[in-house]
């Protein structure tokens, strides 16, 4: 995955923002954890991120851009940690008043390029939102990561990305947002036609933030 | 001796009141006056020559009637009808509304006075009596005399932007009785205000015309007053609160289980355990939510059956409106409506 379609991912929700019934845009701080390979190479750290949504009728999109610092946990069988840069985008239609469908795309890079994998793939699943009361939702969503690259090489023929959200209007267009997500990628790999080795990753991440709706 | 005065008296007093003119001292017109008392002494040679010289002074409209009226009975009285006519058509000419009393003046004179009235064409006598009567079922009558056979228009004509009504039209001669109904074509009655009732009367190239001022007065109306409520019947509340549940609670703890039972499900077992302080920042957010939703008072939903009873009440209302504006169109319709003439007399004047 290029970087020019995250880009086109971004881009298309300005046209809908312009025309768009409600636009809500939040800073976030963000917890995150990062797994890979094996149960000894794993990080966790912070950072911070912000998040875009907007509705047009049945329509509503949302983009998320976190840059999180990454550490090895301790026990971690690598000292060198990492800064990673993941753009999400999704773009839904409303199929009933609780239940939407999405396609989007994730994009994450590690820096340095080889501490950890660079991903792209195109999302595909459904949301479901409901109202707690007033000024107050909730979301999960289930996406399918599909057609999966890889910095590193290899393929992922099950990759899932499962997300909670909370959405809070706290006092006239203040809102409080919360997110989560879990991505879990099942890469293989074949080094030098040896074999397919299981080469897998596991994320998770946490955003808190404060928003304004227009 | 006592009757012979008697005769006399009576002869001068008739004499008196035959004179077309009237008392010689009031006429400001010193030759007009001369040819008054020549009239009053029978001297008709010196009536003649001093009415026409009285005609080539500057003279008031008045006073021009009276020296032709002079000329008009003097020619009648030497047997000129022909002259008499002539100058009784001056005469009404200048006053339209002249007339001669038939018991007082000499047939001669009468009858040239008649034949003179014949040959102009004139609009005489416009007269409108009060007149009170309901819109629809009662019209004021308006009466006139056209002097020759002429197309004539009668019109209702507003003083201030009132518009302007045609009462009737047709071709007439003689004395033309009319009836208004003071109404629009729509059935309403013509706004209350002043009017001119003109009737313009036009023969070939001669038209005359004579108008009335008039005044129209419309009665009270006693409309319905239009509905703003059902009497028993209220408006209801379109939206209700909704009983206080555990449901906000509950909705939480599903989306927060379902994203914890599918991190915990997903999480690879070649990687271990992972970290769930995401998940659990998150989730007890979501939890925390969940419960200040559930002690708040619910957001209000629409009512649905209260919704179809006020559109229901609405309809009702405005059927009930929709009759009373008809009744109220039709009341007004009956108002009481007189019509006066205005104190200004009658005028016309050849065009």
């Amino acid at each position: 995955m290029s970087r020019w379609m995250a880009g086109l991912g971004l881009l298309a929700l300005v046209p809908l923002a312009a025309t768009s019934q409600q636009v809500t845009v939040s800073p976030q701080f963000v917890l995150a954890s990062y797994r890979e390979v094996a149960s000894g190479l794993s990080y966790q750290g912070s950072g911070f991120g912000g998040a875009l949504k907007a509705r047009y009728h049945k329509l509503s999109a949302e983009a998320i851009v976190l840059r999180v610092s990454l550490d090895p946990q301790s026990g971690s069988t690598t000292t060198n940690g990492f800064k990673a840069t993941e753009v999400d985008a999704w773009l839904d239609y409303d199929v009933a008043d609780y239940a939407s469908l999405e396609v989007g795309i994730i994009h994450r890079t590690a820096d340095p390029e080889f501490n950890a994998q660079s991903l792209g793939a195109v999302r595909v699943g459904a949301r479901s939102t409901y109202e707690l009361g007033p000024g107050a939702s909730v979301l999960f969503r289930a996406n399918y990561l599909a057609a999966p690259k890889f910095s590193g090489g290899g393929s992922a023929s099950f990759s899932l990305d499962l997300g909670l959200g909370l959405d809070v209007r706290l006092a006239g267009q203040l809102h409080g947002t919360a997110g989560y997500s879990f991505q879990r990628v099942n890469r293989k790999t074949n080094p030098g036609g040896t074999g397919e080795i299981d080469v897998p990753i596991q994320g998770t991440a946490a955003r808190l933030g404060l928003g304004l709706a227009f | 001796m006592i009757r012979c005065r008697r005769i006399v008296a009576v002869l001068v007093g008739l004499a008196a009141s035959v004179s077309p003119l009237g008392a010689a001292q009031t006429v400001p017109n010193a030759t007009l006056r001369q040819a008054q008392q020549a009239y009053d002494n029978l001297e008709y040679r010196n009536v003649l020559s001093l009415a026409r010289a009285a005609l080539r002074e500057r003279l008031s409209g008045p006073e021009r009637a009276r020296a032709y009226e002079l000329l008009g009975f003097t020619y009648g009285a030497m047997d000129s009808i022909l002259k008499a006519v002539d100058a009784f058509k001056q005469v009404v000419l200048i006053d339209p509304e002249r007339q001669l009393d038939p018991n007082r003046v000499s047939p001669k004179a009468y009858s040239a006075f008649d034949v003179a009235l014949r040959q102009v064409l004139l609009v005489r006598q416009l007269r409108l009596d009060s007149v009170s009567f309901i819109a629809g079922r009662g019209a004021a009558p308006i009466r006139f005399t056209v002097t020759q056979p002429a197309r004539v228009v009668a019109r209702a004509i507003g003083t201030a932007g009132g518009g302007s009504f045609v009462i009737d039209s047709g071709a007439w001669n003689g004395q033309v009785n009319l009836s208004w109904p003071a109404r629009l074509s729509s059935g309403d009655p013509v706004p209350a205000g002043n009017y001119t009732v003109v009737v313009d009367a036009r023969l070939g190239q001669n038209t005359f015309s004579a108008s009335q001022p008039i005044r129209v007065i419309h009665g009270r109306v006693d409309t319905l007053p239009y509905l703003t409520s059902l009497p028993g019947y209220q408006y209801l509340p379109e939206t209700e609160f909704p009983p206080q549940t555990w449901r906000p609670l509950g909705l939480a703890f599903l989306y927060t289980g379902a994203a914890l039972i599918g991190t915990v499900g997903l999480e690879s077992s070649s990687l271990g355990s992972g970290s769930k302080r995401e998940i659990a920042v998150v989730g007890s957010a979501a939890l925390i939510t969940g419960f200040v939703m559930t002690l708040r008072k619910p957001a209000p939903r629409p009512a649905a059956a209260n919704i179809l009873y006020n559109r229901l009440l609405r309809d009702q209302l405005a059927r009930r409106n929709q009759d009373i504006a008809k009744e109220n169109i039709a009341r007004r319709q009956q108002v009481q409506i007189t019509v006066e003439p205005s104190l200004k007399p009658a005028a016309g004047a050849p065009r």
